[in-house]
């Protein structure tokens, strides 16, 4: 089995939010100060309390808005995360990896890693630092519903069909059949590194319209810190850190 | 090991080498993280319909089992033909209009003429409500209008409802504002 996986199909999501708002009520995290900040993605960015955001932005073309594209981040839970390579550097069970869904999951043990290295390590600007007690946080795919044989929080709730979990396989021939449809539309429609990730995004725009972070590939090679290179290459031997 | 400049280049042409070719090979550490518990395994599952729009969607609402009867969680209902589970960001939240330490639980009371809000008791806000609504009623209650026709009405209450009372309580103050004679039965939706 290749484990569990989203398909998340922009051209439906109309940006209501009720993702961002399910996940908050599903894990018991507290509101945010939010004011208006002349756009409507609230609260601006994610944090440790926000695993789950809509992103908004506006498409302008010569001066005009064209379209107004929203985007429901979340981790994308790598099949070989990166985070994961360089927290075990320091401490090998505080971000696990499950075996059976896939699902990246950060600990309480995650105040014993460095918050720099594994924000940098994430291709898609995911895990957020808690001040208070160092612990970092993100999403955790509803790891006890989805072990529980219930959909993730964000995806029940959405009412578009904009969210899709299921079979990793499932999700990835969801993709390429849904994408063969957009496409006609929107010619330049992608997946976001879909034979990488367990979260299968469909942009039917170039997706840095949408974030800059939204597919690692943009960023070009090199993204690979000093400490991941060495992970891969000798293990996770600390003594040669 | 001294690490001058072409050493260092070295080293990471050697990196990047291995990491083209181990991509496959990443050692997997053990990693299966333990089942959890469901925060609403031990709570009492009952259905509801959601309070804020005339959709209707259906909700599954948990609560706890081990005295306080309070809230734990409420998502929308799979099996509801409405939504089949889905909800808006407000109904997602509904849990937030019983479960938020911002809410409000006592009676806040203005008197005439102040800008002063005091707390006041409920024995006491409710008698005072009761009197002033029969008192209102007694001066207004008209059984019959110009032409004769037998009316049985109060024009001067108005009652505001609001949007987070869901459908039973809805019709319980819909029956007692009909047995006063009120027309103006209104809406917080409309205003």
């Amino acid at each position: 089995m290749d484990g569990k996986g989203f398909f998340i199909d922009l051209t439906r999501c109309t940006a209501c939010r009720g993702c961002q708002v399910a996940c908050k009520q599903w894990h018991n995290h507290p509101a945010e100060d939010t004011r208006n900040w002349g756009s409507f993605q609230n609260p601006p960015d994610l944090s440790y309390v926000t695993y789950k955001l809509v992103r908004m932005e506006e498409y302008v073309e010569n001066g005009q808005v064209k379209d107004w594209l929203f985007f429901p981040d979340q981790c994308r839970h790598c099949i070989q995360p990166p985070c994961k390579m360089v927290g075990d550097m320091d401490d090998e069970r505080a971000i696990l990896q499950d075996f059976d869904t896939g699902a990246v999951l950060f600990t309480e043990r995650t105040n014993n890693l460095f918050f720099d290295e594994i924000l940098a390590s994430c291709p898609y600007d995911i895990p957020r630092l808690d001040e208070a007690t160092n612990l970092q946080g993100k999403c955790d795919m509803c790891f006890d519903r989805v072990i529980n044989d219930k959909l993730p929080a964000c995806v029940l709730v959405c009412p578009t069909g904009a969210m899709n979990f299921g079979d990793l396989d499932e999700m990835r021939q969801m993709a390429d059949e849904r994408l063969e449809v957009v496409k006609e539309e929107f010619p330049n429609a992608v997946l976001g590194d879909p034979n990488a990730l367990r979260v299968i995004v469909l942009f039917h725009r170039e997706p840095t319209r949408f974030h800059h972070a939204a597919v690692a590939s943009l960023h070009g090679p090199g993204r690979f810190t000093r400490k991941q290179a060495f992970a891969k290459m000798f293990g996770n031997r600390k003594a040669l850190i | 090991m001294k690490l001058g400049r072409r050493e260092f280049i070295k080293l990471s042409a050697t990196a990047t080498a291995v990491t083209a070719f181990a991509g496959l090979g990443f050692n997997m550490q053990p990693s299966t993280a333990k089942a959890r518990l469901l925060k609403t395994h031990w709570a009492k599952e009952t259905t509801s319909i959601c309070a804020f729009c005339s959709v209707g969607c259906g909700l599954l609402v948990h609560t706890d089992t081990s005295g306080s009867g309070r809230v734990i969680n409420i998502e929308g209902d799979p099996e509801h033909p409405i939504n089949e589970g889905s909800l808006c960001a407000k109904g997602a939240a509904l849990a937030q209009t019983l479960e938020n330490e911002n809410r409000i639980t006592t009676v806040k009371y203005r008197a005439p003429n102040t800008d002063q809000w005091v707390d006041a008791p409920w024995s006491w806000a409710l008698q005072r409500i009761a009197q002033r609504v029969k008192e209102a009623r007694d001066e207004t209650f008209e059984e019959s209008n110009g032409d004769g026709q037998v009316v049985n009405r109060t024009e001067g209450i108005a009652h505001i409802g609001s949007a987070e009372i869901d459908n039973e309580e809805n019709w319980c103050l819909q029956a007692i504002m009909r047995s006063f004679g009120l027309v103006y039965i209104e809406h917080q939706a409309r205003i």
